[in-house]
């Protein structure tokens, strides 16, 4: 898991005007974003929120268009769903609420 | 992705629809002023925001912008004589001004005072930076014309095609402000594999744009909300010390201007729905400093970047979908990687093949994708905010679009709107 500093000049561990890069869809990234969504308020950070769980919600999609793990499969999609509703919370100026939804599949 | 409610919000534009309506509360480019080029010139047919209208210089030099078809029998106005102040159908000899009043009505008889009685839809218009531009909004809330610098500069320092685009406009936006499609779908087959001929030829190139993409095809992205719109930052490593950033304009409703170098010239476009599943393209290429050089002028001729050649009435592009973009595969094996000529052919191509109105809830979006997420909520947030009666504020402000795109090496530790704030400012 890393942070994609872009330019704020700060380098705290929970900044929300960092980008989380999502580059798989583990308890890690999943908190990590979690933890951006907590403490997001501005349109920007909302934005970087929104793209974060869209790069979620697209991975997850990927993984189950390929996968043959039925076991795994259910847990995928629920996240995909899950993925899916906070995107939009986030959409409606609803971080703190994604937060809690996304933080039920850690 | 969107959901299906918000993708039908953004994207009908039509009279009555939220999006239609936030248009309509914005000057918008409508013609060349050279479509309707002297007093008493032919009218010319215009589509936009879904409406039919056509255009007519009147024997004083003001230009008209009214309903196509004739209020009596809704015959089409484009056959109308064009004169003595007033545009005339030629089916029953009705003529109307420029504001839409009906001057004459000589099938009526003159005692009945019918002609008084009768208007046509009309909108107003000003003409500015070689464009006709309309507002189709309320007159309660008639908007400044943005003080864009492209408008501004002196003629021979500015460049301005229209092109007609069988998309949406979003799309065709979303587009504009995807800054990771450059090193794709407009590089070339070196560029591209980044052969050692080409690393060889860029990496003291003065083109800082092709040497830090070459050396960093993972850009950050950062979007900063504004009082016009949006800036777009996009950082790349350029070495131990620096980045280098280049910074898009979104300009609302519609507007965008491409990352500059210093020196070259800007360029622009704006994107006007014509209606829900076509666009106009409109692109500016200027230079606040000089006029346009024969380098500029040469790209321009040879349709290498920005600008593409139309057919001059319908403004459809010589390159389109039904002649594939003229493709040529054997330049896409060995030179290019569309084998398409033209950066604004390229475009118009993929976005093009997305259907006229793409469906978004479909879509795989990552965080590269962060600008085109930014403009659709800002967009979102404008009309929702104009459904509960809050006008926009960019629309009644044209001083705030008075700024320009970047392209700059910025030290690690310089916040980019730091850095880029003398850049930014136009200067005409």
């Amino acid at each position: 898991m890393e942070l994609e500093a872009n330019g704020s000049g700060v380098s705290d561990a929970v900044n929300p005007a960092h980008i989380v890069a999502v580059r798989d869809f583990s308890p890690d990234t999943l908190k990590t974003i979690v933890e951006h969504l907590e403490v997001s308020t501005a349109f920007e950070h909302l934005v970087y929120r929104e793209a974060e769980l869209d790069a979620i919600w697209s991975i997850t999609g990927f993984f189950l268009t390929e996968t043959s793990d039925i076991v795994r499969q259910d847990d995928v999609m629920r996240l995909h769903e899950g993925a899916h509703r906070a995107h939009d919370l986030v959409g409606e100026g609803r971080p703190r609420e994604a937060a809690i939804l996304l933080s039920m599949f850690l | 992705m969107l959901s299906r409610d918000e993708n039908e919000l953004l994207t009908r534009t039509g009279t009555g629809t939220p999006a239609g309506e936030y248009f309509r509360r914005y000057w918008l480019p409508a013609l060349l002023a050279s479509e309707v080029p002297a007093p008493d010139s032919p009218p010319v047919r215009l589509r936009m925001l879904g409406e039919d209208l056509i255009a007519f210089r009147d024997t004083e030099g003001h230009v008209g912008l009214i309903d196509e078809f004739c209020p009596h029998r809704r015959a089409s106005l484009f056959w109308g004589r064009n004169e003595e102040c007033g545009l005339r159908c030629v089916y029953h000899g009705w003529k109307f001004d420029v504001n839409g009043a009906c001057v004459d009505m000589p099938n009526e008889p003159p005692e009945y005072g019918f002609d008084n009685k009768v208007r046509t839809r009309a909108y107003p218009t000003q003409e500015y930076g070689g464009i006709i531009w309309t507002y189709m909004g309320p007159p309660e809330h008639v908007p400044e014309l943005p003080k864009l610098e492209w408008a501004r500069v002196p003629e021979d320092c500015r460049y301005i095609s229209k092109r007609h685009q069988e998309t949406n406009y979003l799309q065709a936006i979303e587009g504009g402000i995807d800054s990771s499609h450059s090193n794709f779908l407009h590089a070339s087959v070196d560029a591209f594999r980044v052969t050692d001929d080409y690393v060889e030829k860029v990496k003291n190139s003065a083109n800082l744009r092709a040497k830090y993409h070459l050396l960093d095809k993972s850009p950050r992205f950062t979007v900063k909300k504004t009082d016009y719109g949006l800036v777009i930052a996009v950082r790349r490593n350029a070495d131990d010390d620096n980045y280098y950033w280049r910074l898009t304009q979104f300009l609302l409703p519609s507007h965008t201007m491409i990352p500059y170098q210093k020196g070259l010239s800007i360029h622009g476009h704006c994107w006007v729905p014509r209606d829900d599943e076509t666009c106009w393209v409109w692109t500016v290429s200027w230079n606040p400093e000089a006029p346009l050089s024969e380098d500029e002028w040469k790209a321009i001729r040879e349709e290498t970047f920005v600008h593409a050649a139309v057919n001059p009435v319908t403004f459809r592009a010589r390159r389109n979908k039904d002649n594939n973009y003229l493709i040529d595969r054997n330049q896409q094996r060995t030179t290019s990687m569309t084998g398409i000529h033209g950066f604004a052919s390229q475009d118009q191509a993929v976005q093009e093949s997305m259907g006229p109105i793409v469906d978004r809830t479909r879509e795989r979006l990552g965080t590269s994708d962060t600008a085109i997420i930014a403009m659709r909520r800002l967009l979102l947030q404008e009309i929702r905010a104009l459904e509960e009666k809050q006008e926009p504020f960019a629309a009644h402000h044209g001083d705030v679009y008075w700024v320009r795109s970047c392209s700059m090496v910025l030290k690690r530790d310089v916040p980019f709107d730091q850095g880029a704030r003398e850049l930014i400012a136009a200067e005409v």
